[in-house]
């Protein structure tokens, strides 16, 4: 659950995904893209040859009209096979969940690996898998080895979670990729919070508000 | 969220102590005009002192202020250099702690980890143990059965050996048997010839030649001697069984092998089938403290296997029992020149149950038993053989004290 005070509420959104899918580099672009009212800097943890070791945080906010303070703090895991404990702990008290999948051919294994460890890592660290916010998405869609999009919508047809993607690297599919989770996070939260009846927020005002947009987004 | 997460939102009052804010407060207070206060995100005082109407910059790490610098003789310009400054101490603070507030739960995690895992292996050890336990029961079972098997066919071969002498010996019982029963039918003939003379004495000699006495007497007296030594020989056939099954004597006692070898010699060559030979080559002996009935079987299994190996070979043979003793021990050699063992057969001639005769004439037990009761004397036993030429099975006994 977010956490909430009297002026203010506090989601976690991480993401997760195999080494080298490019999760910092879809913070990254998040900071550049997006113009919400309250923007924080990328704070990076401690990086070796630009490999998270810890994880980055990007925080995000913007106030309701009833005064309420909504933030989003974006997490990324390591990725890589042996800090599994830390990505565990990144991933512990998640509020929704990006999982950023690796485009290549050569990555299947690695990718089903990773959400295989994700869906694990969630029931360890006592996160409800079935029904926390995912997205999907396939970053490096320019790589020329990449495994064609028909296929992998064909292969993901009976997953729940919604399928986007991406050119990280030129900030493509990077917005659509938040704002699809913000949509998943928004139905999965707004009824318990209140967030339409006590706060005045929708959903669109509420995607709205994360991505820095005035009116109804696209 | 608790006090330990890494990924709270930190405030200055945690990231810095009284110590650090001591450090760090007069240095700062003499660059903006020897006024400043540190604050809590929430106004409380942490460092200095706060003029009421004093201006104040925040300090903000994410999104909201995590601190406020406050000073009421600094310059905004400078008052907000000075917040830029300190924010960024504040934020590599910041990142320190939650970095090692993020290894401290990983390593938690890590560690919840090895103990689930711990508890797994504990439990599939449990698991394991049962399992062996068990297998270990069901082993001891099987052996167990294995064993009482073992015993009856032991027992079987024992009843098999006795049933093949008591057939040799009722033969050579038989024998006498018959002709002395024979002689003694004669011999009332002629008693009823002398009966026959009685009502004739009044002829005379006539009578006396006429019944054929001189011939009957005679012949009477032969009888006599066939059927005394008729009864010579079953009474040596059951005196050399009473001390082949030293059915009188305590089990261990010192004996002579000799003696032991002769009964056996004198037991199996009863009868002695046709074309084979025994020879004996019996060297003097230091007594042996041993279980002559056990080493009896033995000496009779070894020499009847010779003797059927010469059979077996289907030309004339012998089989040779030799007896000598060195200051180490006694050996004894039992050689025949018959039908001899492949190396195959040679391999497995100890093992339990394993024959070479068709199933029901050897119970594959005779030189398995032989083996034990040699052991069972600390002996040793061993088989040299050459297929088509004889084999050759020598025993060894050391001296006893």
């Amino acid at each position: 659950m977010p956490d909430q005070d009297a002026t203010s509420l506090s989601f976690k959104l991480v993401y997760y995904g195999p080494a080298q899918s490019g999760k910092t580099t879809n913070l990254l672009r998040l900071h550049d893209l997006l113009s919400p009212e309250l923007k924080g800097e990328v704070m990076t943890m401690e990086t070796k040859d630009d490999r998270t070791l810890f994880f980055d945080l990007l925080p995000l906010g913007f106030r309701a009209p009833s005064g309420l303070l909504i933030k989003l703090r974006l997490f990324t895991v390591p990725g890589q096979v042996a800090h599994d404990g830390t990505r565990k702990a990144v991933l512990s008290r998640a509020d929704g969940i990006v999982f950023v999948a690796d485009s290549d051919s050569a990555q299947e294994t690695n990718n089903g690996e990773a959400f295989q460890s994700m869906a694990d890592n969630c029931h360890r660290v006592g996160l409800d898998f079935e029904h926390i916010p995912l997205v999907v998405q396939f970053n490096k869609r320019d790589l020329p080895s990449a495994v064609p999009e028909a296929e992998v919508r064909e292969r993901w047809e009976a997953a729940p979670w919604p399928l986007c993607f991406a050119v990280a690297l030129r900030g493509e599919g990077v917005a659509s990729t938040f704002e699809a989770l913000l949509r998943a996070l928004y139905r999965h939260h707004a009824e318990a919070l209140g967030l339409a009846r006590e706060h005045g927020i929708s959903e669109n005002a509420f995607v709205a508000g994360m991505l820095g947009q005035t009116g109804t987004p696209a | 969220m608790s006090a330990a997460d890494f990924d709270r939102e930190w405030h200055l009052g945690e990231l810095f102590d009284a110590t650090m804010l001591a450090r760090v407060g007069p240095p700062l207070a003499e660059l903006l005009d020897g006024d400043l206060a540190i604050l809590d995100r929430n106004g409380e005082l942490l460092w200095g002192l706060a003029a009421p109407d004093a201006r104040r910059e925040a300090l903000v790490l994410e999104l909201e202020p995590a601190g406020f610098l406050a000073s009421s003789a600094a310059s905004q310009v400078r008052l907000h250099a000075a917040g830029r400054m300190f924010t960024a101490l504040l934020r590599a603070e910041a990142r320190y702690r939650m970095a090692s507030a993020l290894h401290l739960e990983a390593v938690t995690q890590d560690f919840e980890t090895l103990k689930l895992e711990h508890v797994r292996l504990l439990a599939s050890e449990a698991r394991y143990r049962k399992l062996s336990e068990e297998l270990e029961a069901r082993v001891k079972a099987q052996v167990a059965d294995l064993e009482a098997r073992q015993q009856m066919l032991y027992q079987a071969e024992k009843f098999a050996s006795v049933g093949q002498l008591a057939a040799g010996m009722a033969h050579e019982i038989n024998n006498p048997l018959g002709f002395v029963s024979s002689n003694l039918g004669t011999f009332k003939l002629y008693l009823d010839k002398f009966t026959a003379l009685r009502d004739r004495l009044a002829e005379g000699e006539a009578a006396w030649h006429n019944l054929d006495l001189d011939f009957v007497l005679e012949d009477g007296v032969d009888l006599l001697a066939d059927c005394s030594s008729g009864l010579g020989r079953i009474a040596r056939i059951v005196a050399d069984l009473k001390s082949f099954s030293h059915v009188d004597r305590p089990p261990e006692e010192r004996a002579d092998l000799n003696a032991c070898l002769q009964h056996a010699v004198s037991v199996a060559g009863n009868p002695l089938p046709a074309g084979v030979a025994l020879r004996t080559e019996l060297h003097p002996l230091p007594p042996l403290s041993c279980n002559p009935g056990h080493l009896n079987q033995v000496f009779f299994s070894l020499i009847r296997n010779g003797m059927q190996a010469i059979q077996d070979a289907g030309r004339p043979g012998a089989v040779c029992i030799d007896s000598a003793a060195d200051a180490s021990g006694i050996t004894i050699r039992i050689a025949d020149n018959g039908v001899g063992m492949s190396p195959a057969q040679l391999e497995r001639a100890f093992e339990p149950f394993y024959t070479t005769r068709s199933v029901g004439a050897g119970t594959g037990l005779g030189l398995s038993t032989a083996r034990n009761i040699v052991l069972a004397h600390h002996g040793r036993i061993a088989i040299d053989s050459t297929p088509g030429a004889g084999t050759t099975v020598s025993l060894f006994f050391p001296n006893t004290p």
